[in-house]
């Protein structure tokens, strides 16, 4: 999901003061540490993600918002 | 092996499988990228060992000492635990998860921390989250959302239980751009 997406999905849900910030690069490497990635899709990734792309797959973020008062 | 997602419900058997499936989480290597020495000193060992987040939404919360928190994705109940420590007795963080094992995990994991009389740990789906409306303070989670196949679903889920001028501070993952189509569909691309 792309950040606006998320940020888009947040205000449709009825939240407000959305907020994205701690950006931090997610790539392969940092992936393989979790075991919900199998050796197989790791290989996957490192076989069809440029290899100028594969130390940022994906950003991790920190999203806030709030719920109106009433 | 790779294999199409293409229904709500694989999608949620996959995550499910996939989860249940681990025997351990991601572990140090994982946590020490995450969290402080300080906040790792403050959950047992078995926390760390589960640690399968993707950042750190209990620094960003802000918690106050009283506060409800609801943990969406509870999983070793990592952030449940730091949580529960920051909004104090007076307080109550509730881990939710979909996986009994993972609630059990949480549980034992908070009564090593002795903090199982405010923290607790339910049963349940995040698209379907068995708390009354109005009942939660600040909703955390991190790296949960986008494993559901139902996100904004989700969303309006966790709003209908926050309280009036109440918060939300996720950690996840996101991706702009395409990701190559055998990766994206891989059902262990999507659960991890």
């Amino acid at each position: 999901m792309a950040e606006r997406v998320f940020a888009g999905k947040l205000e449709r849900a009825g939240f407000t003061g959305v907020w994205v910030g701690g950006h931090r690069p997610f790539g392969i490497e940092e992936a393989a540490m979790y075991p919900l990635f199998t050796p197989e899709v790791i290989e996957l990734m490192r076989r069809t993600i440029p290899p100028d792309h594969q130390d940022h797959v994906a950003t991790g973020v920190i999203v806030k918002a709030r719920k109106p008062e009433r | 092996m790779a294999r199409d997602l293409m229904f709500q419900h694989e999608i949620k058997a996959a995550v499910r499988e996939a989860y249940a499936a681990i025997s351990t989480g991601g572990g140090e290597s994982v946590a020490r990228r995450l969290y402080t020495h300080e906040e790792l000193s403050e959950v047992p060992a078995g926390c760390i060992e589960w640690a399968l987040g993707v950042g750190n939404p209990v620094r960003y919360a802000l918690l106050q000492p009283g506060e409800t928190v609801l943990d969406i994705g509870s999983g070793g109940g990592i952030d449940t635990i730091l949580a529960a420590r920051r909004v104090g007795p007076e307080g109550m963080a509730v881990g939710l998860d979909i996986l009994e094992e993972m609630c059990e995990r949480g549980r034992s994991h908070a009564a090593q921390a002795g903090v199982e009389s405010w923290a607790r740990f339910l049963l349940g789906e995040m698209e379907d989250i068995p708390l009354p409306d109005e009942s939660v303070d600040v909703a955390i989670s991190n790296g949960v959302l986008n494993l559901s196949a139902r996100k904004s679903r989700a969303l309006a889920e966790i709003f209908r239980v926050l309280r009036p001028g109440g918060r939300i501070c996720m950690a996840d993952l996101t991706v702009e751009g395409e990701l190559p189509p055998e990766v994206a569909n891989d059902q262990s691309a999507w659960a991890g």
